[in-house]
């Protein structure tokens, strides 16, 4: 139940008149109905109000539910007043009190209290009818909103003279009845959506003018039974928030655990605690040697370029402690980097179909290359671009923008086509592509790529910073194991979403 | 000689023997070679402290005749150690004949191996095992106490950790605590978890510089009371005792959660309390059938501070490490235990420390709470000891010192409110704050930046399911204090 539907609940439970109990002595709601028309024609009588068209009766098809026998259905309208707000035109208004300036409220300053600081000055003049300056206890309703907040109100409190513009409307009820339960009563007609309903549709703004608004029905207890439910109401107010914020709070948690617990079991796969160690699967010791000689022979035969040497891995960088089989080694060790290229200048990507494709960062989604909206490249442009490709055998990282780190896989189809250049490609030297993914993926890692304090401007992962990334490895046959392990364990994770 | 040398040699002979399946056989191999070798050695000192000394194991069993290697060839190597241990030494040490007369540090012969097994299956790779232990040299007092770094670093290599939840407390924080606590010659300490026996040791060691008469030292001696369920920890916990001259250890394996706390007297209670009780753990849900039904817990923690509420003298001292669960928890029975701490108990210090203490165990948050028992709480003071410059975390190979402390200690005697960079460090807190604003939410004065910290799996799981129930149980009593509003007036 989140707090919002605690609080209707509670809301429909008071003008259904089952929040409080009968009691006799305090009269019907038919008593109360018939004093109001007594005193209205009354004022009419005396000039003091406009004998207004008589609403329709009440069908019983409108009342939506039973309401006790004391009670009476009523329509808003042959209850209190209804008063539409000031037009003015938008240059005359001032957030600064000026010269003959009145303050007047605005949309905004109706919030479930009145907000002050979002009203405006307007000039004394536009006020046309004595009816437009606010009194105390008239209830504000923004009457020109979008569908979810129209007909959101809220109660007026004060002496001063305040008037309110033209997308509010105020509702003003007599002393003969209790004007915080005509509140809660039309703030359910909000929060049940009665009052989106009813409102008629002007391109982006939902509209209830004084005639729906004073169709509306309301469910009338007498006097003091009125007063009785608001006190009970207030009374759970507080409840209400210390719901809320618990609610808030487990809905954070909920929301945050999957990712947590995803990040927690990929740390625990580099630390080299989700497998057990088997001796006979070597080291990570024995394995960067033999990754060393690979490179020795790839540079020999020029397949790659030397490199200058990284520098040793401190202790202080040893983050954690790893099992004795396993090795730290610097990213760069293990893997060789290179880059993806921007178009030549003037050149454009195109979604006809050619034989190259051209994978940008948006492609890049789920650790893999989204296929669904390939763009390519004509066969000149990819002849000036011809070497910056990626394969199979790689993984991408994003290295510029507000994904910085992002990494994946190339699929089959994608093998040899170009690479945008904010990602670099990354060739791994005899260490298993996907745990290598898995690593990349760890916050340990991750957080070596994004630094926070460098962030200025367009922040750029430099590619030195992805070589001298320190990174735990275990033997080969042990990384395939951790890789098996996760994709057994992480797909269960993600049924907590 | 080198302690993580020790371990190493021992591991590297054992992994070839079929036997051993397993870091948790391994260790229970280790411990009962290693109680006979150190027994062996207390022996010696008693034979000649004692006219007539008598020791409870017949001669061929003891250390000193089978064990040791004088390299005449003769000694027991093979098929023939191995059917000695298996046939004599165990059948024979498993049925010593005890009486309640017997004394204690005879008794504890048959204590210890009650549950020990042999589980080495070649008699030549047990002769070098044997070897390696003979070497150590419990005559050096450094040695005895850094038992503590074994056990450390061997469960280091259990995976799991363990289903008591065991941890075993840094020695710069047993250090600590027990300096904190302020020994007095003639009060009585007691850990009702007391694993490798690190808090008795510290006790002791503070104690010590009190010792100036003979009386002095018959306090000393009749100071520690200790209870540890799981065999290994007691066995070794026996062995410290001895190699720090306690020769009547009142250690008992037993479990402390199996006692009706209603139950406990006054001689039940003791001055001082020092423990590190296990968090996690696994018991019986029928345990919870000791305890009254508002504090019954399925968190070990939460059970243990229930014993010791109950076993504490009247004006007595407590320092007792907590995870930062019970800080922040706030279902039904961690209300009403800090309810009950903060009334009938005086919580006046709540040391919060970083989240690496117990690396690589685990790494979640402790705290450290010191209260006493002389009057109900008026206020509590909140201190976060931060990670000491030039670290970014505690590990095996930078761990914990007692240094460490400095600050807190400095500050224990001059009390100021400390904020750095707009977080609290250190705060005082009113009990009526404590209870009705933050409704028994002891959190406070945390680390910053704590939700950036990767927990593992289970400690995560295990927080989130806190934070869970707590929330859980918030709302629970919200709806409750609804429906009691509403007067049951719904139809």
């Amino acid at each position: 139940m989140t707090p919002e539907e605690l609080k209707i609940s509670i809301l429909q439970l008071a003008i259904q008149g089952k929040l409080v109990e009968q009691r006799p002595e305090e009269g019907t709601g038919e008593e109360l109905y018939q004093q109001i028309h007594a005193e209205n024609q009354r004022l009419i009588k005396a000039g003091t109000i406009k004998k207004d068209k008589p609403l329709p009766v009440i069908t019983d098809d409108e009342k939506t539910f039973d309401i006790p026998e004391w009670w009476k259905w009523c329509r808003l309208g042959e209850l209190g007043t209804l008063v539409r707000g000031i037009t003015f035109p938008g240059t005359e208004k001032s957030r600064e009190p000026l010269k003959g300036c009145i303050r007047c409220a605005t949309t905004g300053s109706v919030q479930s209290s009145y907000n002050e600081t979002a009203d405006v000055f307007v000039p004394a003049k536009y006020i046309k009818n004595t009816m437009q300056w606010l009194e105390n206890e008239d209830i504000m309703l923004s009457t020109a909103n979008s569908k979810e907040l129209v007909g959101k109100s809220c109660l007026w409190f004060g002496n001063d003279k305040m008037t309110f513009g033209g997308f509010l409307t105020v509702a003003r009820f007599p002393d003969l009845l209790c004007r915080k339960y005509l509140y809660y009563a039309i703030q359910y007609l909000h929060k049940c959506g009665i009052f989106a309903k009813a409102s008629t549709q002007t391109t982006n703004i939902a509209n209830i003018n004084n005639d729906i608004l004073s169709k509306m029905l309301i469910s009338l207890p007498p006097l003091a039974e009125q007063k009785r439910i608001v006190a009970k109401i207030e009374e759970l107010l507080p409840c209400f928030d210390r719901y809320g914020q618990a609610w808030r709070k487990l809905e954070d948690f909920n929301k945050r655990f999957p990712t947590d617990i995803q990040k927690s079991i990929l740390q625990m796969a580099i630390q080299g605690k989700l497998v057990e160690q088997r001796p006979e699967e070597g080291t990570g010791e024995e394995l960067y040697r033999r990754i060393q000689a690979e490179k020795q022979r790839l540079i020999k035969a020029g397949t790659i370029k030397k490199e200058k040497l990284l520098p040793e891995i401190t202790e202080d960088e040893k983050s954690f402690d790893i099992p004795e089989s396993w090795k730290w080694v610097r990213l760069g060790d293990l893997l060789s980097v290179g880059g993806g290229k921007r178009l030549p200048i003037g050149s454009n990507l195109t979604t006809t179909q050619t034989k190259h494709i051209y994978i940008r960062v948006t492609d890049m989604q789920r650790n893999s290359v989204d296929m669904t909206d390939l763009h390519y490249i004509t066969d000149d442009i990819y002849n000036r671009i011809r070497n910056y490709i990626i394969t199979k055998n790689d993984l991408y990282i994003v290295i510029v923008g507000s994904t910085i780190g992002k990494v994946g896989s190339i699929p089959e189809q994608l093998n040899g086509m170009n690479l945008t250049e904010n990602a670099a490609r990354l060739t791994p030297f005899l260490v298993d592509k996907d745990y290598l993914l898995y690593t990349l993926k760890t916050e340990f890692l991750q957080r070596q790529f994004i630094d926070k304090t460098h962030q200025v401007g367009q922040p750029k992962l430099a590619l030195m910073r992805l070589k001298t990334a320190s990174v735990p490895i275990p033997p080969l046959a042990e990384q395939k194991r951790i890789v098996a392990k996760l994709e057994e364990i992480l797909p269960q994770c993600e049924k907590l979403i | 000689m080198s302690l993580t040398n020790f371990v190493k040699r021992i591991r590297d002979i054992m992994r070839n023997d079929a036997g051993i399946n397993g870091d948790a056989q391994r260790i229970e191999q280790i411990a009962w070679m290693l109680f006979l070798k150190v027994y062996g050695a207390k022996e010696q000192d008693w034979d000649v402290d004692e006219d007539n000394y008598q020791s409870i194991i017949p001669e061929e069993c003891r250390w000193c005749n089978w064990a040791v290697d004088d390299k005449s060839g003769k000694a027991m190597t093979g098929e023939k150690l191995l059917n000695f241990v298996n046939n004599t030494l165990f059948p024979t040490l498993k049925n010593l004949y005890v009486t309640p007369e017997t004394p204690i540090k005879k008794s504890i012969v048959r204590t210890t191996f009650e549950d020990a097994n042999n589980y080495m299956k070649d008699g030549v790779l047990l002769r070098q095992i044997i070897n390696v232990i003979d070497e150590l040299d419990f005559g050096d007092y450094e040695e005895s106490h850094a038992f503590g770094d074994i056990y450390e670093s061997i469960l280091r290599e259990l995976q799991s950790a363990g289903s008591a939840g065991e941890f075993y407390t840094p020695r710069a924080v047993t250090e600590f605590m027990a300096k904190m606590i302020q020994p007095k010659i003639g009060e009585r300490m007691a850990d009702f978890a007391c694993g490798t026996g690190g808090f008795i040791i510290s006790w002791l060691k503070e104690l010590a510089t009190q010792i100036k008469s003979t009386d002095a030292q018959i306090e000393y001696d009749n100071s520690v009371y200790g209870i540890e369920k799981k065999q290994f920890p007691y066995m070794l916990c026996i062995t410290n005792m001895l190699l720090h001259g306690l020769d009547v250890p009142k250690i008992f394996h037993d479990n402390s959660l199996l006692r009706d706390v209603l139950d406990y007297t006054e001689d039940d209670q003791f001055d001082v309390i020092l423990m590190n009780p296990p968090y996690g753990g696994s018991e019986k849900s029928d345990v919870k059938n000791h305890f009254p039904a508002d504090l019954a817990s399925s968190e070990t923690a939460d059970l243990f501070m229930s014993v010791i509420m109950y076993r504490l003298k009247k004006n007595g001292r407590v320092a007792v490490i907590l995870p930062d669960g019970f800080l922040f928890g706030t279902d039904n029975a961690k209300v009403s235990i800090k309810k009950k701490l903060l009334s009938d108990f005086n919580l006046h210090t709540v040391v919060r420390m970083p989240s690496s203490v117990f690396s690589p165990y685990t790494s979640i948050t402790t705290n450290i709470l010191f209260f006493d028992r002389a009057k109900p709480t008026t206020e509590t003071w909140f201190y976060r000891l931060d990670i000491p410059e030039g670290y970014k975390h505690f590990s095996k190979t930078k761990p914990m010192k007692l240094e460490h402390f400095a600050p807190v200690i400095e500050w224990w005697n001059n009390r100021q409110e400390i904020k750095v960079e707009g977080f609290d460090k250190s705060r005082k807190y009113t009990v009526d704050q404590l209870s009705k604003d933050l409704g028994y939410n002891l959190d406070q004065c945390g680390y910053p930046h704590e939700e950036e910290e990767i927990l593992d799996p289970l400690d995560l799981i295990q927080r989130y399911e806190e934070k869970r129930a707590s929330l859980n149980d918030e709302i629970d009593r919200v709806l409750a204090d609804i429906i009691d509003i509403l007067g049951g007036a719904k139809q």
